[in-house]
């Protein structure tokens, strides 16, 4: 008899340790929570809208898990554990992959801010060039208007790659190139027409 | 004793474990935060911002709640107003996307709608001012202004509607502007046609009285005709003073001055630099006049010089309004005026001979 009181009373503080041995698991979501801060220090935001996005989607996710188990009697958090884990290991992941991908846009902008140097110092020959038939001189104004235009781009698309913002200018260069192109062909178009060599 | 010792027991275990408890609202919050990510997916934070916020307020709100009930005795809790905030979360996120996505598509068509009225306002701005004395600012702001729609052109094809949108209205504001500052202008200008196409008629009939020759220059359309017996029977092209739009007022106005004149000297190519000229007697009488008037008016200073040496000359063909008033021609053209001119031949300078509407619709 005496027994079958011990063995209900080591029941009763069984139930109780297991009600109260899991413990939320502050220290895996502070981690988390500061690998996805990290990630947006590094500009995920910008450079990988939808994996950041993704991050913060998850992290939702396992909040609420945490959260629904915290009202349950036996708690266990061990799967959510397991989830920060892995989010934080992919927070990290994608902080990196910021690095790689602002490279690229980095490589990119660097790139048309090269190539555009060459179409820039044609267009400043070309415009020299220009038929001065009747119009002549009002267009070719207008032409220099345009070429000014576009090295003050060319020089905000440099200011903004030497600031790091490489984002914006590659926006920025792209426009700018794809302005100068522009009037290389007209102005090419113009000097063919006129049978000017160029 | 035994038996009620064993149902005490009995109820101590089994009261937690079988006593009805309210059910986690885990099914409500992650509809919302599904309908949440979705929005987020719609770009509901761009185009639909206050919603979303709204939303992921009410979501928090929610989660507050439940972590509140959570605190307390599982037996009292009560998931009413989370199940409530997750609820109206969820209905504002949808709202949100489905907003964002009306709102994005509306905002695709009125980018479509604007890029293509801003693409003929420059060709328009092209077609009416090509060669048209635009003040630098007035070129530079055409200039701004079309770079700002290729910008948004970029953006556009990027999906960055946004920013697309922006550009536009910055480029929208420059071509507006320029196109309004530039065709008040030649509004102003023209408003002097009346008295242009009774100089014109005047020359005509002068023509046709004489049985002569008569010179008028039109220089909207930078031409010089030449009448005989009040038929055109010859016209050259000219360039002007680089300030050719309105009368000449003062010397170094680099303006080509308008009214009727007449022939004064002719000069061979051993007495000029311009290859050969045609002197107008500029200023006559009106120009003296209101040279005179605007000097007492103090709209001019009374040290200003009226000017003088007015010609059609040689040298010209450069292609530009090159001159500082005189009409220039190339020097074949030149020959060919030199040899009809004479000594009293009537040379009239006007704005244009055509009305606006007809310089318009060019």
């Amino acid at each position: 008899m005496k027994n079958k009181i011990l063995m209900g009373l080591a029941a009763i503080v069984m139930v109780a340790v297991l009600a109260s041995c899991g413990k939320k698991p502050q220290v895996e979501i502070d981690a988390t929570n500061a690998a996805i801060t990290a990630a947006q220090a590094a500009e995920a935001n910008v450079y990988l809208p939808a994996e950041f996005a993704a991050l913060n989607d998850s992290m939702n996710a396992i909040n609420a898990a945490i959260t629904a188990k915290e009202g349950k009697l036996f708690k266990n958090f061990k799967d959510e554990v397991a989830k920060l884990e892995a989010l934080t290991v992919k927070a990290g992941e994608v902080a990196g992959n910021v690095a790689a991908k602002k490279e690229e846009i980095k490589k990119e902008a660097e790139t048309i801010l090269n190539d555009i140097k060459a179409v820039v110092a044609e267009n400043a020959k070309l415009v020299m060039k220009l038929p001065k038939g009747k119009e002549g001189a009002a267009i070719i104004e207008q032409f220099k208007a345009d070429l000014g235009n576009v090295d003050a781009a060319v020089a905000e698309a440099q200011g903004l790659f030497d600031k790091g913002t490489y984002m914006e200018a590659l926006n920025k260069i792209k426009a700018a190139k794809a302005k100068a192109d522009g009037l290389n062909s007209e102005m090419k178009d113009a000097l063919t027409k006129a049978r000017i060599r160029f | 004793m035994i038996l009620s010792g064993i149902a005490i027991l009995l109820t101590f275990i089994g009261f937690p474990i079988f006593y009805p408890v309210p059910i986690p609202p885990v099914n409500e919050l992650k509809y919302a935060q599904t309908a949440l990510s979705l929005a987020e997916k719609n770009k509901s934070g761009n185009y639909s911002g206050e919603l979303y916020a709204e939303a992921k307020s009410l979501y928090d709100s929610a989660m507050i709640y439940w972590q509140k009930e959570n605190k307390k005795s599982r037996y009292s809790r009560n998931y009413n107003k989370v199940v409530m905030f997750a609820g109206l979360s969820a209905q504002k996120a949808n709202q949100a996307s489905e907003n964002s996505r009306n709102n994005s598509s509306d905002l695709d068509i009125k980018i479509r709608k604007k890029l293509s009225a801003l693409n003929d306002l420059v060709a328009d701005l092209t077609r009416m001012f090509a060669d048209y004395p635009l003040t630098q600012v007035v070129r530079s702001n055409i200039s701004k202004g079309k770079f700002l729609i290729i910008e948004s052109e970029l953006a556009y094809k990027e999906n960055r509607l946004l920013e697309a949108e922006e550009k536009l209205q910055e480029s929208e504001h420059l071509l507006t502007t320029s196109y309004e500052n530039a065709f008040s202008n030649l509004k102003n200008y023209f408003r002097s046609y009346p008295e242009w196409k009774r100089l014109i008629d005047s020359t005509i009939a002068v023509s046709k009285e004489t049985n002569d020759y008569t010179i008028i220059v039109d220089k909207y359309s930078r031409k010089v005709f030449v009448y005989l017996n009040g038929e055109k029977i010859n016209e050259y092209s000219a360039e002007l003073g680089k300030n050719w739009v309105g009368d000449k007022r003062v010397r170094g106005d680099k303006a080509t001055p308008e009214g009727m004149y007449k022939i004064t000297k002719k000069f061979e190519s051993d007495s000029t630099i311009y290859y050969k000229a045609l002197l107008l007697d500029y200023p006559n009488d009106e120009d003296t006049a209101n040279f005179e008037a605007a000097i007492a008016k103090g709209v001019l200073p009374k040290s200003a010089n009226i000017g003088g040496m007015i010609e059609i000359h040689g040298n010209g063909g450069k292609g530009a309004d090159w001159t500082s008033g005189c009409i220039a021609l190339s020097d074949r053209e030149m020959d060919s005026i030199f040899k009809i001119a004479r000594i009293g031949t009537p040379v009239t300078i006007v704005g244009s001979m055509s009305d606006l509407r007809h310089v318009l619709n060019r």
